[in-house]
């Protein structure tokens, strides 16, 4: 059993200032995780040099999982912090240093905050929604059958962590690629009986700069998603129904 | 037809939204994906089928580069089919690998290496392709007009055992991009989007690289292995001299009477 527990911080003030890394020793106890050792940190704030600090600045929520905010490179991969068991992260003989760091390929808030608007910003390009905003009561929606509601159950897990962005070889400030979660829930919505109704909408803005054509297929992305969204497949067919829009638009529009 | 606006978008700091419907490469990205398969993959199966025919002899393996060279238009199918889809496809293919961050020292699994896999074997055919063209297609013997060559050729350039090891390499190098090609435009185009689809036909891919690749090896083993085909005559059709396309297209009578004379 070992008595502490050594965590490595990679730590900025503010989102110009250089990042430094800062050192903890943090008194063991099983079964923790890493939400739970940074508010271990933040009840005690004090370097492993005895140097007083601020607490550690990190985003999360629900503690379970399913809010998506907590994600951070834990031991330099992207993961939920939440679902991290220290135990787990310390190597066999239980005595490796844990590191943590932001989110690489997202504008750095502060600590181990990041700023992830863009997957908002995506979601809103490829209308994510089912538009039924109305004045008056339109009854209840049309009915599902079960295999397509089987279909889009998973891909509606998504929790917005931007882990498969992270992972992605192909997401970054060259491509502007926009990311798997996005792709997945467009066709969350186009398989959706009344969000089918922007289908073409959806498909047309994928086809744009950055859309689902820059996909690599390295499917990193469906690898390190924590809900396990079928994501290479929403590519997949999302690729397929982008492409068959564009031929249609060439003889159409 | 049912549309929405899209709401604005504030100024964001690192890797910028999607350009919802804006710009073109999604064409150039498909017409990239697409010419791999056809007309450059199924050119490669070509070459490599008829590199076979090495197997059989200096002769035989002259007489399908005369065919091949026989073929109508062949010049113009030689730069419509094969040059100018290749140099696309080389080019765009090399646009797309310096704009991804290969990440296998992070991530080391299967796909993320298929991923690498894909761009370096690119950029090796890339530069095999270069240097094979300048020595076997523009320099030296000119084996459209003197197929009757072409086994001695190739034998002198493979005779160098680094140049060997370059063909060897290349020609693994290039059926592995073009059977995890032929995987990857299954995938993307939407063909095999389920888990299962696309692992069997992984393997249905892997088997077909493999062959493809076996192959290519066999016929080098044709120039530089067999006993019985050592030290090929430099032409072994010395009478047949196939005219220039420049030629027969301005005085088409005279080469067809040189082809048939030479039968």
């Amino acid at each position: 059993m070992p008595s502490t527990i050594k965590v490595e911080i990679k730590r900025q003030s503010n989102p110009g200032t250089t990042p430094t890394t800062e050192k903890f020793e943090i008194p063991y106890r099983p079964g923790m995780n890493i939400t739970s050792l940074l508010g271990e940190i933040a009840l005690n704030p004090v370097d492993v040099a005895g140097k007083q600090t601020t607490p550690i600045t990190y985003d999360s929520n629900c503690l379970e999982e399913i809010c998506g905010s907590c994600a951070m490179l834990i031991n330099g991969k992207a993961r939920m912090a939440c679902s991290a068991l220290v135990d787990k992260l310390m190597g066999s003989d239980m005595a490796q240093p844990i590191t943590l760091a932001p989110l690489s390929k997202f504008p750095v808030v502060r600590d181990l905050a990041v700023d992830r608007s863009v997957l908002f910003e995506n979601l809103k390009k490829v209308k994510a929604w089912v538009p039924i905003d109305g004045t008056y009561d339109l009854g209840s929606g049309p009915k599902q059958f079960p295999q397509v509601q089987e279909q889009r159950y998973p891909l509606s897990n998504c929790i917005s962590c931007c882990c498969c962005m992270e992972v992605c070889p192909q997401f970054n400030d060259v491509t502007n690629f926009v990311g798997a979660a996005t792709i997945a829930q467009a066709k969350l919505f186009n398989m959706d009986p009344s969000g089918a109704v922007l289908k073409e909408d959806r498909l047309r803005a994928l086809s744009g700069d950055g859309g689902v054509q820059e996909c690599g297929f390295a499917q990193n992305c469906v690898a390190a998603c924590p809900k396990e969204l079928p994501l290479t497949e929403a590519i997949s067919d999302m690729g397929r129904d982008v492409f068959v829009q564009k031929v249609k638009d060439i003889f159409t529009r | 037809m049912a549309t929405a606006a899209t709401p604005a978008t504030p100024p964001l700091r690192g890797v910028q939204p999607l350009r919802a419907g804006q710009g073109n490469s999604f064409f150039w990205r498909k017409l990239h994906s697409l010419t791999g398969i056809v007309p450059i993959g199924a050119f490669l199966i070509e070459h490599i089928v008829s590199n076979f025919e090495a197997l059989n002899g200096p002769l035989a393996y002259a007489q399908q580069v005369k065919f091949l060279n026989s073929l109508p238009l062949v010049r113009v199918l030689e730069w419509g089919l094969i040059f100018i889809p290749l140099a696309y496809h080389a080019l765009y293919g090399v646009f797309i690998a310096i704009r991804g961050r290969s990440n296998v020292n992070v991530y080391p699994w299967a796909g993320n290496w298929m991923y690498l896999s894909q761009r370096v074997t690119g950029i090796i055919a890339l530069l095999y392709i270069v240097q094979h063209l300048w020595r076997q297609r523009f320099t030296g013997v000119m084996l459209p007009e003197h197929p009757g060559a072409a086994f001695h050729k190739v034998q002198m350039e493979l005779s160098n055992p680094w140049m060997l090891a370059i063909y060897v390499v290349a020609m693994i190098a290039t059926t592995w991009h073009f059977s995890y090609g032929i995987w990857l435009f299954a995938a993307k185009w939407g063909i095999t989007p389920g888990e299962k689809a696309r692992k069997t036909f992984g393997y249905v891919c892997a088997v077909f690289g493999i062959a493809l690749c076996l192959m290519g090896l066999a016929s080098m083993y044709a120039f530089v292995g067999m006993d019985k085909y050592k030290n090929a005559p430099e032409d072994v059709m010395p009478e047949t001299t196939m005219s220039a396309p420049a030629a027969s297209a301005t005085a088409p009578l005279p080469a067809v009477a040189t082809v048939a004379s030479s039968k």
